[in-house]
């Protein structure tokens, strides 16, 4: 037996590059489907931890797909807003705290998040430059935003306006960078985030202004007092919160029904939870609660009815390389018919050349299996990465 | 000698003992940014050495028209919990970015009950530019039984922050409400005696205290150190034509010519120091005091 090994070492090592070839062929076939089966079972982690660590959601009712997505992952498809006051509401109930977010509008592609500050302290999120925001027209920058913008603390940005044709006149508000947020790998990293006041600011519902001969004028900046060509005309309205007009800066109507996407509602414990999800039972209400690990667990299992589809044609490949393989041993058998009669006359039985055969398929699988394992333990600490980045990106 | 020895290690080792017990103490310190003085010093009673409180506006700034920089706003973002008076005294609320949950309206409980200030007259006094009082009366506290709701407001938060401070703060609350209902009965009873007696008040600011204890109360924009302008004075005989009164209420001493020229139209100055702000010395109780001791004369006069 261990001469069949010997003689099987020896012929591979003597056809080297062809056995390097079959190696490779067989190990990155069976690392594949494992390799990406990481990367998904990566993906599937960091999508239920971000919903795990969001007990409950509130929102308009309707498609509670859409409001996870929106609320927890930023998404593009904006999500139906209610009102402020449903997290007063909830704040009442004395079961749960409110983190209300509004996320509405995008600045330079990326989405620009109204949120209180506890939001933060939520998440974990700390500033790695500057502060947090402190004055009205402040924001912080999540980490890739603010790579991929180039901006940093002491810069500014433009908000985009809330509609261009709002004849109500609202105007991009220029919004002074506080700090960056370090890296957290999540979709805040991403992400602009300013006061729910200032998202308020830009919808239009704050403002500051001043009487038209008061207030400074900058014809040439695109930030300058623009004048307000409407019913309360000869008033100039601020573009930028400075500490000289922030004082003029203030709200219309009443708070509780300014607008806001979804309420993070953080029960203080299971029973909280459960009352707190029975004042949402009716079905004629505006607004619904959903677990948000529960509508990602079903978004999920939906995307894994297609993994499944995927691991059937990469079995199905598997197969047909597997067969290309036997093909590729029955014709190199037929290659080696004169070295397979040689060891015959030599007086060996027929049962030996079937050995050494079997040798080298064992010799070379094993190879291919050590090979694959190698591949495999080489790209499991980047699977984490590459998740995060192919699937929560 | 070796006992000596022994004893000097024991006592080096209560003492870094202590030490380590006393920082670890202060770790545990609740941070409390008080918007006013009267809710600090219900922080303080109630609280104890359990926590440390502070109030953002500079000592010699009327809270109430002081604003917040980004310094104050980051460091009240640090605090634990954050005690506001509610009633629109924090006007600079919707102007800074703090955290919802760690923040205490604690007037919430009697929204219902505010007053409503209408037509105010746009003044000014000292380096905080124009104000006016338009909008809720603000000087909550100087009705001693919505003083006691906020230190209720206050006691909640502390409980809710520190489960494990319950008894402590609730035994506080008692006797801390037993001094504000003290003070309440006491002002009850003086203006009890000659009810409707007019009186004058150099600020609208006691908008409560009249409310609570009855008081037939008229209001000027006068500052303590300032002499007001003539028309004020014309406006004033005016007022005393309809309102006689014997007695103006001041925040602070007004200024001896101010006094001396009031006292020749009869009128007291008496001082009723509404103590939004840390006070030189004594505390909310003590100055509270005073100022009843001080009101006490006018309708025993």
């Amino acid at each position: 037996m261990r001469h069949d090994f010997y003689l099987a070492w020896r012929y591979l090592r003597h056809h080297r590059m062809r056995t390097l070839i079959l190696v490779l062929c067989l190990s990155l076939i069976a690392a594949l489907p494992m390799g990406l089966h990481r990367v998904l079972d990566a993906g599937e982690y960091w999508m239920t931890r971000r919903a795990e660590a969001t007990p409950l959601l509130v929102g308009a009712r309707g498609s509670s797909v859409d409001l996870t997505l929106g609320a927890l992952y930023f998404s593009e498809a904006g999500v139906p807003a209610i009102r402020m006051q449903e997290a007063d509401r909830i704040a009442a109930t004395g079961w749960a705290d409110p983190l209300p977010i509004y996320a509405r509008y995008r600045v330079q592609g990326r989405p620009l998040i109204g949120v209180t500050l506890d939001y933060f302290d939520f998440r974990g999120l700390v500033p790695a430059q500057g502060e947090l925001p402190a004055i009205l027209g402040d924001c912080i920058l999540g980490a890739d935003a603010a790579e991929r913008l180039g901006l940093g603390p002491g810069d500014t940005l433009a908000s985009s306006s809330g509609n261009a044709f709002d004849l109500a006149g609202t105007y991009p508000l220029k919004l002074h960078v506080s700090g960056v947020l370090a890296k957290a790998h999540s979709p805040d990293d991403h992400a602009v985030f300013v006061d729910l006041q200032t998202a308020w600011v830009i919808e239009g519902l704050g403002h500051g202004h001043a009487e038209t001969q008061a207030a400074p004028t900058q014809p040439d900046s695109p930030f300058g007092a623009a004048t307000v060509g409407r019913a309360d005309a000869e008033l100039l309205t601020y573009t930028e919160i400075t500490p000289e007009n922030l004082g003029s800066f203030h709200f219309h109507g009443d708070p509780a029904t300014y607008p806001i996407s979804a309420v993070i509602a953080l029960p203080h414990d299971a029973r909280s939870a459960t009352l707190l999800r029975g004042r949402y039972l009716d079905d004629k209400s505006a607004t619904e609660i959903v677990r948000p690990l529960d509508v990602t667990r079903g978004l999920l299992q939906n995307i894994f009815r297609v993994g499944a589809l995927f691991d059937g044609i990469l079995l199905l490949v598997g197969g047909i390389a597997f067969l290309l393989v036997a093909l590729v041993f029955a014709l190199s058998l037929r290659l080696r018919q004169r070295e397979i009669e040689t060891i015959y006359l030599l007086g060996c039985a027929r049962l030996a050349v079937l050995r050494l055969l079997l040798a080298e398929i064992l010799l070379i699988a094993l190879f291919a299996g050590a090979v694959c394992t190698a591949v495999l333990a080489a790209a499991a600490p980047h699977a984490s990465n590459l998740a995060r980045h192919f699937i929560l990106s | 000698m070796p006992t000596f020895r022994l004893l000097s290690f024991v006592i080096a080792l209560l003492a870094t003992a202590s030490a380590w017990g006393a920082s670890a103490v202060s770790e545990h310190q609740l941070k409390i940014v008080a918007s006013n003085y009267p809710l600090a010093y219900f922080a303080e009673r109630l609280a104890g050495s359990s926590a440390t409180v502070t109030s953002p506006a500079p000592a010699d700034a009327d809270p109430a028209y002081w604003r917040p920089d980004a310094k104050a706003v980051g460091a009240m973002q640090k605090a634990d919990l954050i005690l506001l008076n509610g009633a629109d005294y924090e006007k600079w609320l919707a102007h800074v970015t703090l955290p919802r949950l760690k923040r205490v309206d604690t007037s919430a409980g009697f929204r219902d009950r505010f007053i409503r200030i209408e037509n105010a007259v746009v003044h000014s006094h000292g380096p905080a530019g124009q104000h006016s009082h338009e909008g809720i009366a603000f000087t909550t506290w100087l009705d001693f039984d919505q003083a006691a709701q906020q230190a209720e407001a206050v006691a909640k938060a502390l409980i809710a922050k520190r489960p494990e401070l319950k008894t402590t703060v609730l035994d506080a609350l008692k006797t801390l409400q037993a001094d504000l209902a003290g003070l309440d009965g006491e002002l009850k009873r003086i203006t009890a005696a000659r009810p409707g007696l007019p009186l004058m008040a150099s600020h609208p600011v006691y908008q409560y205290l009249a409310r609570r204890y009855g008081l037939n109360l008229k209001s000027v924009h006068w500052e303590p150190g300032e002499m007001p302008p003539a028309n004020e004075w014309t406006g004033l005989d005016k007022t005393l034509a309809q309102h006689p009164a014997k007695t103006m209420l001041w925040e602070g001493p007004p200024a001896a010519a101010v006094a001396d020229k009031l006292s020749t139209k009869g009128i007291a100055s008496v001082v009723f120091d509404p103590c939004a702000n840390r006070p030189e010395s004594g505390d909310f109780l003590v100055i509270m005091k005073r100022n009843i001791e001080n009101l006490k004369a006018s309708f025993q006069r």
